[in-house]
């Protein structure tokens, strides 16, 4: 349609062309003048074999190449709505055979009421001609009569005589047409089974119309991009598939929709004609012919987008941090100084017998391991007794990354030195006792309770990989845990390996205090970093309480390490403050929190991953400015009854802040052709329906009605 | 934009073709014919009226007029007090349109015998029915239903003598002659696409 303007001149020549026709027919047209040398034709055809020479016996394919015209076309197999499908009449000599054509992939032609399938430039026909064994040697004339409707602004229906030689004899020889025959074979339909596809009725009979669902799925995941999907029906005398397509939205594949009209018997049991499909630049087609069922196929079910995943990382580099961290471990100011005192005790024992330190290095660290081993069995036991209470224990629960973020506030504040971990005066003894025994079973009590003895320096690192590792199944949380119980074990090893490498060791000192303070700082920064996630499921205020509780946190720890664990007097009023600091502010911030909808901040990625996951979405656009919109926040949307219905429904609520006007919401209320807010749109989760637009202003029982009318 | 307003103007269409239907009351329109004559399809309510979509340039029209078969079918129809409207939807910047005059010429050298050609050069009944293709035939009963739409015959190509093809709109009036339902009611049109104005 578009390119009719630019193609003026062909078409005076047509038009003088076609006058030149018209005069003719005005006493008896015969068609087969058109190809008498006068030039009617706007298609150039030619029959192209790929070999000059082929054995008996043999299938070649030959090809009719049809060159048309700038602006001009010729048609399908199935032509659409107008239009007829090239023929070709073989005149073949005795012992040959010709196939039915393999079409290459046609286009759809405008103008979309009349919808044709067709080509424009050029088409490859291509058809395998078989040679009997028996062909006797010598030169073969092989012919065709081609016939087609080419058509412009108007149509020309022509037809041509060709021909072309094949000498039968011992071997194959290449013709220098053989490239383009391999490159038409290109553009055939594909024979492979990438896909599986099915189709049925969507719905019942409407008169003489019906809906079709046509789906193809992957066999392996994406090997073929899919942006459009298409279906080229094969012509039918007893009913039309429609040319109009409709895309609907499919994980794996594609689903289409597809209007049947049906002109006379039954609806069709079967269907076949060409499906296209579009993708990464490229067009491919798959000849298909497949039963109709009596529903359409189910929809894919794979349900990609949940809650936001814990950020991925190669399992490699979580073990490598893994080990470092239980590296780090060993430079805590109560274990460093204790390593060179092990292993002295070892080379003591062991006589300075180089194999026995080894073994008794070795089964320190086995020791170690097994202490790790039993802290993972503690995780993955408070994992599945979580699991058992009904709070799933996964880093998209917003519970669990505030109490993360809370635990590593709680490390940093503990490097720092604001308080201690102990394991109390008792326990202390005991382990001593314990590790002074000597030989293998001493030196694995040593490694069992080397992760005891160091609690105080080790519990904040420990308290963090915990948090962590509660997010991981449990194959992982044992590998995190034995991998950073290597760490910590690592020196003791490769020390009693040989212990004159003690000298590299670095010299116990004040510097190990400050760096444990130097080390609060990156914990401080991943408590900053949950702190914006945990934010990401908590509106203005609820973050602000967050930030509250924490600084409060923050008090009730200094106080107790200040003032109870530290302090000699009044220990038991300053542990009772740090007490009420804690429960204060964590009931202010616990109980008022989740009397309001869970806004989050709009946009369009997220109306569309909420409505991804099946979730309906409400989006205030709002602005502190507007009067209006308070008031309806007030009166129709913070309201029990709007607020259980959004939780009922699983529905996710947004508020797009216009108070600086950013330009995404401007460009958003233009949408819906509004100059300003408030706007309050309702979107039901299938992505196929409207944004519900809610009027300006506001009652519960419009917010309500929109609601419901999402669970439709 | 402009591929908007097609797509805008593509769905009308489709609608236009969904608002015809066989059974359903035939909707009325006025056109003006060749002559200057203006022309309501309410002019010929009690009688049976055939709708065919034509354009002189195209080859499948000019196939059965130029074998003689359309007019003879016309007047055999017409002898039967049948109205024939060649409806005529090709647009004016199209170089297949007729002036009214050249048109005239056409009508009296081909020895038309139609009751009347409409210049519907706006496509405005092509679009109200929904006419694919050059020819598309309607068929309406007399009281006014839709009684057949499709292919002229069974012959989707501009070659053959058409008196050998099974003709359906002959066959659809004389069903409705004859006072029983229409055997055949639809068919998939052929011929060559209705070169609408943009």
């Amino acid at each position: 349609m578009t390119n009719l303007r630019l193609t003026r001149l062909p078409a005076l020549f047509c038009a003088v062309l076609a006058l030149v026709w018209a005069g003719r027919a005005s006493a008896q047209i015969n068609l087969s003048s058109l190809d008498d040398g006068l030039g009617g034709n706007h298609t150039q055809v030619k029959l192209l074999l790929p070999v000059t020479d082929a054995k008996p016996g043999d299938t070649i394919l030959a090809g009719v190449q049809l060159t048309m015209d700038p602006g001009w076309h010729t048609y399908w197999r199935n032509p659409g709505d107008a239009g007829t499908a090239t023929t070709i009449q073989w005149q073949l000599p005795a012992g040959v055979t010709a196939d039915p054509i393999q079409w290459p992939l046609p286009h759809k032609l405008p103008p979309v009421e009349v919808t044709t399938y067709g080509y424009e430039g050029d088409a490859l026909l291509l058809v395998p001609l078989h040679l009997a064994t028996n062909l006797p040697a010598g030169p073969l004339n092989l012919a065709a009569k081609v016939a087609w409707l080419e058509c412009k602004e108007t149509c020309i229906p022509a037809k041509q005589d060709v021909s072309a030689t094949l000498t039968i004899g011992p071997a194959n020889k290449p013709s220098t047409d053989a490239p383009l025959i391999e490159s038409g074979r290109a553009k055939l339909a594909r024979t492979d089974n990438l896909f599986t596809f099915a189709c049925g009725w969507e719905t019942p009979a409407k008169g003489d119309q019906r809906n079709l669902i046509l789906t193809g799925q992957q066999m392996m995941a994406d090997v073929l991009p899919v942006e459009k999907a298409d279906f080229f029906p094969d012509a039918n005398d007893a009913f039309e598939i429609q040319s109009a397509t409709e895309n609907l939205p499919d994980q794996s594949g594609f689903r289409l929709r597809k209007v049947v009209k049906k002109y006379s018997g039954d609806w069709p049991k079967t269907i076949s004609g060409l499906v296209v499909i579009e993708g990464n630049g490229q067009r491919s087609g798959f000849d298909i012919t497949l039963p109709v069922a009596d529903t359409a196929p189910a929809a894919a079910t794979t349900s990609s987008a949940s809650a936001p995943a814990a950020p991925e990382k190669p399992l490699a580099l979580i073990l490598l941090y893994a080990f470092i961290g239980g590296l780090i471990l060993n430079i805590m100011p109560c274990v460093l100084p204790v390593i060179a005192l092990k292993i002295l005790g070892f080379v003591n024992e062991g006589k300075s017998d180089p194999r026995r330190v080894r073994a008794l290095g070795g089964i320190y660290a086995i020791g170690v391991l097994l202490s790790f081993l039993a802290l993972a069995a503690v995780v993955i036991g408070l994992k599945s007794a979580g699991h058992l209470v009904g709070w799933g224990v996964q880093f998209g629960s917003p519970v669990f990354v505030i109490s993360l973020t809370i635990l590593v506030t709680l490390v940093a504040l503990n490097l720092f030195g604001l308080f201690e971990v102990t394991l109390g005066d008792h326990a202390a003894d005991v382990a001593g006792n314990l590790s002074s025994k000597q030989g293998a079973a001493g030196a694995l009590f040593n490694g069992v309770l080397a992760t005891a003895l160091a609690t105080p320096c080790t519990a904040p690192f420990l308290g963090y990989a915990l948090g962590f590792a509660f997010a991981q199944p449990p194959a992982m949380i044992v590998l995190i845990f034995l991998t950073s119980g290597l760490g910590l074990a690592a020196p003791y090893l490769v020390l009693s390996w040989n212990p004159a490498w003690l000298k590299f060791l670095p010299k116990p000192g004040a510097w190990m205090e400050k760096f444990k303070i130097a080390m609060g700082f990156p914990v401080l920064g991943s408590a900053v970093w949950l702190f914006t996630l945990a934010s990401g499921d908590l509106d203005k205020t609820g973050t602000l309480r967050l930030g509250l509780f924490l600084i409060a946190l923050a008090l009730a720890a200094w106080v107790w390490g200040e003032f109870v664990q530290r302090g000699n007097k009044r220990r038991a009023l300053a542990g009772l403050v740090s007490l009420l600091l804690v429960s204060g502010f964590g009931a202010y911030a616990y109980f008022q929190a989740p009397d309001e909808i869970h806004w989050q901040p709009w946009s369009p990625d997220t109306v569309a991953q909420a409505r991804a996951a099946g979730k309906p979405v409400l989006v205030d656009f709002t602005a502190d400015w507007c009067l209006t919109c308070q008031v309806n926040k007030k009166t129709s949307l913070e309201v029990p009854t709007v607020r259980a219905r959004l939780n009922s429904l699983g529905a996710v609520a947004l508020v797009g802040d216009y108070t600086h006007t950013p330009e995404t919401i401007t460009a958003e209320l233009a949408k819906y052709h509004r100059a300003g807010v408030p706007l309050v749109l309702v979107f039901p989760a299938a992505t196929n329906r409207e944004a519900l637009v809610l009027p300006e202003i506001l009652t519960p029982g419009l917010v309500l009605d929109a609601l419901n009318q999402t669970a439709k | 934009m402009k591929k908007t307003l097609a797509l805008f103007a593509a769905l009308a269409f489709t609608t236009a073709v969904f608002a015809v239907e066989v059974g359903q009351p035939a909707p009325d329109f006025t056109g003006t014919d060749i002559t200057g004559k203006t022309i309501h399809l309410s002019d010929f309510k009690g009688k049976i009226v055939v709708l065919e979509s034509y354009n002189e340039q195209c080859p499948f029209c000019h196939h059965h007029y130029s074998t003689g078969a359309m007019q003879e079918l016309q007047t055999e129809l017409a002898a039967k007090g049948v109205v024939w409207l060649v409806v005529d939807s090709v647009a004016k910047d199209n170089f297949g349109y007729l002036k009214p005059a050249a048109a005239q010429k056409v009508w009296s050298e081909q020895k038309f015998a139609a009751t009347a050609w409409l210049d519907d050069n706006a496509g405005t009944i092509g679009h109200l029915y929904g006419m694919k293709t050059t020819p598309h035939m309607f068929v309406i009963a007399a009281d006014g239903s839709l009684a057949y739409a499709g292919a002229l015959d069974n012959n989707p190509t501009p070659e053959g003598d058409p008196r050998a093809a099974k003709n359906y709109v002959h066959a659809a009036v004389d069903n409705l002659l004859a006072g029983k339902p229409v055997t055949i009611k639809e068919t998939r049109p052929y011929g060559c696409s209705v070169h609408y104005a943009d």
